[in-house]
């Protein structure tokens, strides 16, 4: 694995907690601690996404409007090292 | 309004290609219980279901089926990368190869093309909802089928996370249900459409 998919991997690992713990409080939308819980995982979350988008460019069009050459470059999320 | 992610919502790195695997996954992608059709389905049935959290839950499960499908086409293009002659007669893959070389096109493993009969969008939540429930535990069955001829640990893991969403998945709706049911009137669930009778809850029954 390299770098920038240790990385993301440990982005999406966030991106994923945070993402489960929405679809349960759809159904549970009183839930307090729950509702602690993903503000706190949130933060981790903004956190590595701020750090992973210095790295390896922005993970949304809009996220770095003044070099959009790094948001068209590879890789792409489907892409791996040999493309 | 949905904005794109540059990532997967799950990793997919595989190494090696395997031609026999990609055209029983790709069923996932535009099959009868695929990616394609799920996001399709709770995407188009939230317009007219009753209560907030059911149009959150189908709200946000559609838009995670969406980055699923997107899983599925990652796997079938690393899976189908660099294929020559040989490998792909020796898969039986000439039949996709020819109409589509190894373009991600959605169609079921036996090549049927991805068609909207697949999935119900019936304007009655109850209805919805029992179709959603049946369509998890489908796509649970067809992950649970791939897993027998999978042996690629790079795609057992993603095909295993996937599996897993649709245990989940089947939860939050089973959840919906119950939500549902519990502000209906209990003497008879199926004597109203709660979409389009909307005197059947609860609280508008008691201000008649």
């Amino acid at each position: 694995m390299t770098e920038r998919e240790i990385m993301c991997k440990k982005l999406s690992s966030y991106q994923f907690a945070v993402d489960d713990m929405q679809l349960y409080l759809d159904t549970h939308p009183y839930d307090a601690d729950t509702v602690d819980k993903m503000n706190d995982l949130k933060a981790k979350l903004e956190s590595v996404r701020v750090e992973f988008e210095k790295k390896y460019g922005p993970l949304t069009a809009d996220a770095n409007s003044k070099n959009r050459w790094s948001w068209v470059k590879a890789p792409w999320p489907w892409e791996t090292e040999d493309d | 309004m949905f904005v794109y992610e540059k990532k997967l919502q799950y990793p997919v790195n595989i190494k090696t290609p395997n031609l026999k695997l990609a055209k029983i996954i790709a069923s996932q992608y535009g099959g009868p219980d695929g990616e394609l059709g799920a996001s399709l389905r709770y995407l188009s049935q939230r317009f007219t279901m009753p209560l907030p959290e059911l149009k959150a839950t189908l709200t946000d499960i559609g838009t995670e089926e969406l980055g699923h499908l997107e899983m599925i086409g990652a796997i079938l293009y690393q899976l189908t990368k660099g294929v020559d002659r040989k490998e792909i007669e020796a898969a039986g893959f000439e039949s996709y190869f020819v109409d589509h070389t190894t373009g991600v096109y959605p169609a079921s493993a036996a090549g049927v093309p991805f068609t909207a009969a697949y999935i119900q969008s019936k304007g009655d939540p109850i209805t919805d909802l029992h179709e959603n429930l049946a369509a998890e535990q489908k796509a649970r069955t067809t992950y649970d089928n791939i897993l027998r001829f999978a042996d690629d640990p790079d795609v057992k893991d993603a095909i295993r996370f996937l599996r897993q969403r649709e245990v989940v998945h089947y939860q939050r709706f089973g959840e919906n249900l119950r939500i549902l049911t519990d502000k209906l009137d209990e003497k008879n669930f199926y004597a109203f459409n709660p979409s389009f009778d909307k005197k059947c809850f609860k609280n508008q029954m008691k201000k008649k």
